[in-house]
Order: structure tokens, then C-alpha cells, then sequence
């Protein structure tokens, strides 16, 4: 079954809110598509973003069966980077759960 | 409350002493080799398994939290060796070594560390040999694929030292293993003789490590690559 652009951007979403739930930082609570993940303007560090990329794999695996590998060698790189905001994380993440299919 | 161990190649060897040590030790043992194994205990799971297949690799490490709990420690032991002149080898001797030895170890080490993460923290300990110091003749890949592992581990130490994960390597002297048994003797004797204390190693001085490794007092010890036999 195809999932849907919202269910991984609530993915995104609900584990920004839970890193900031532990950090403390009010503006991870309620995050949108524009909201940035690194950069400048983001509330993340670096190891902030190593951490939410891994539970947004973690959930994709334990949530929907969804086994997929964010890593990306332009993951820190603040123009290209598929992280630099949550909008573009979301369609990279379909974009590689539909490779994977293409591959299986 | 029981911890889990994977060790990678596990099927013989010292791999195989080592699982047989952690199941001893009550812990629940997961481990993995590209064949089948006849060890069977009721907290032993086995995986076949190309551990330079990332898509494998992915799925087993994230099995294994699923099915049964989160990995405590990673043990990368599996290896493979051949000892040929830098002349006479082919390069897919080159690659299938540096697929096994280097990216094998990478991509255990990406996957186990994001559990090790999420769940608190982890203990990683990497194999590397004595060849790579000692730059053995006759060794040039092998010894190179572990001094890229020595590497591995020092970098990765720095890396997951915030996520209270440590990553340390073992560098065994010759352990009488199906890896030395094509070595002439008098190889191995010159290798010995490149020892401060000149015998054989035992899977139990390789044990001693493990335990010292894996022991909470040693949460502080990070990104070492320690030696047996006394070579530096």
C-alpha cells in the first residue's frame, strides 16, 4: 500500500516534537514544512540532526514495515542537503521509499 | 535483565568462542556468518549473512530489535585474509577483502550505533592485526583493510562518544584459526618473533579484552586499539 505525503511529514513532525520535548526548545513543538532542520536558522546542532534522522528511520521501520537508509553525502551541507527543511526531508523520504520499491 | 550481543562471524573460529563465552555469561547471543551453524542454544539466533550487503545488514540489525531487544555490544569479528606479493594479487582479492573487513565493519557499526543511540548507549568493539602495525610483506591488502578498520574506529569513537557509545579495536598476534592455517610456520614464527612475549595467542587472552571492554567501568576507555602479544 502507498503511503501518503502526510503520514511521513506527521512522522517528521512527531519526532521533531518529541526532541523538543527533551530539549526543551518550544519551537520544535509545533513544526511545518518551512520549518528548517539545519543551518543557520535551524534549532537543531549536528548531533541534534543525526538523532532525528535516525528515529524517523526507526519509526518508518517499526510504525509502517518501511526499511530505508537516509544516510546522504550531502546530509550537512546547508544548500543541497535533502535536511536543510522539513518539506524537502519529506519528499526525500518518499523519493527513497520509492526507489526501494522500484528495487524490490 | 539479559542484554544482547552480535557478534559477526560467529560461525567458527574465535567468532564462535566468543559466542559460546557471551551465551555462558547468560546473555542472548545473535550472530552471523555468510553459512549455517550448528550452535544451538535456546538464547543463541543465527543469521546467514553478507555483512557487506547493506540492504542485509539493515534488515538484520533492525530484526533483531524488533524480534528480541535492542543490541547491547557489536562484536566485529568476521575477517577474511590472503596472503599473496602485492605483484601476484588480483584485485578482486583486493575487493572481496576490503568488502568484508572494511565495509562490513562500517555498515555494522552505522546500524547498531542508531540503536545504541536511541536506546542509551552501546559498546562497539572492532578486530583489526597485529599485520597492520608490523606492515607485513606478503600482507599488503589484508593489512591495509585493517589499518582502514584502526581508522574506522578512532574516527567512530569521536563520533559516537556523545551518544555514550565506545567503539575500541582488538588486534590479535596468530591465534592457531582456519585464517592462519594456510600460513607457512615459518611465518608465523617470524611473527612471533616480532612479539615482546613470543607465543601463540588463545581465544581466552581475546576473551580477556571482550570482558574488560564490555565490563561498566570501562565506559571511559574509547577508541584504543589494543595489541596482543606486546606489539606496538
Amino acid at each position: 500500500m502507498k503511503i501518503q505525503r502526510n503520514t511521513i511529514l506527521n512522522i517528521v513532525k512527531s519526532v521533531l516534537k518529541d526532541l523538543g520535548e527533551d530539549l526543551g526548545k518550544d519551537n520544535l513543538l509545533d513544526t511545518n514544512e518551512l520549518t528548517p532542520l539545519f543551518g543557520s536558522k535551524s534549532n537543531l546542532d549536528s548531533m541534534n540532526l543525526v538523532n532525528v534522522i535516525t528515529e524517523i528511520e526507526e519509526k518508518l521501520y517499526e510504525e509502517h514495515n518501511i526499511q530505508i537508509t537516509l544516510a546522504n553525502s550531502s546530509a550537512l551541507s546547508t544548500s543541497r542537503s535533502p535536511f536543510r527543511r522539513v518539506g524537502p526531508c519529506v519528499d526525500y523520504i518518499i523519493e527513497l521509499i520509492e526507489e526501494s520499491h522500484k528495487n524490490n | 535483565m539479559n542484554k544482547l550481543v552480535f557478534i559477526t562471524g560467529a560461525r567458527k573460529g574465535i567468532g564462535r568462542k566468543i559466542a559460546e563465552y557471551f551465551l555462558s555469561k547468560g546473555w542472548i547471543v545473535a550472530g552471523c556468518s555468510r553459512k549455517s551453524t550448528n550452535l544451538s542454544h535456546s538464547n543463541y539466533h543465527h543469521f546467514i549473512l553478507d555483512i557487506s550487503d547493506e540492504s542485509s545488514v539493515t534488515n538484520v540489525i533492525k530484526s533483531i530489535k524488533k524480534n528480541l531487544m535492542p543490541i547491547s555490544v557489536l562484536i566485529n569479528n568476521a575477517g577474511i585474509a590472503s596472503m599473496n606479493h602485492i605483484l601476484l594479487t588480483p584485485l578482486k582479492s583486493y575487493d572481496s577483502i576490503f568488502k568484508t573487513n572494511v565495509q562490513g565493519t562500517f555498515l555494522l557499526m552505522r546500524e547498531c550505533a542508531k540503536q545504541m543511540n536511541l536506546s542509551g548507549g552501546g559498546r562497539i568493539i572492532n578486530f583489526t592485526s597485529i599485520a597492520s602495525p608490523l606492515n607485513l610483506e606478503g600482507e599488503a591488502v589484508y593489512a591495509s583493510s585493517k589499518a582502514a578498520v584502526e581508522s574506522l574506529t578512532k574516527t567512530a569513537a569521536n563520533e559516537f562518544g556523545p551518544m555514550n557509545i565506545t567503539v575500541n579495536a582488538i588486534g590479535p598476534n596468530p591465534i592457531e584459526t582456519d585464517l592462519i592455517k594456510l600460513v607457512p610456520k615459518d611465518k608465523i614464527d617470524k611473527l612471533i618473533n616480532n612479539q615482546a612475549i613470543k607465543r601463540l595467542g588463545t581465544c581466552e587472552d581475546v576473551l580477556n579484552i571482550i570482558e574488560f571492554l564490555i565490563k561498566p567501568e570501562s565506559e571511559f576507555i574509547t577508541g584504543q586499539i589494543l595489541y596482543l602479544g606486546g606489539v606496538n
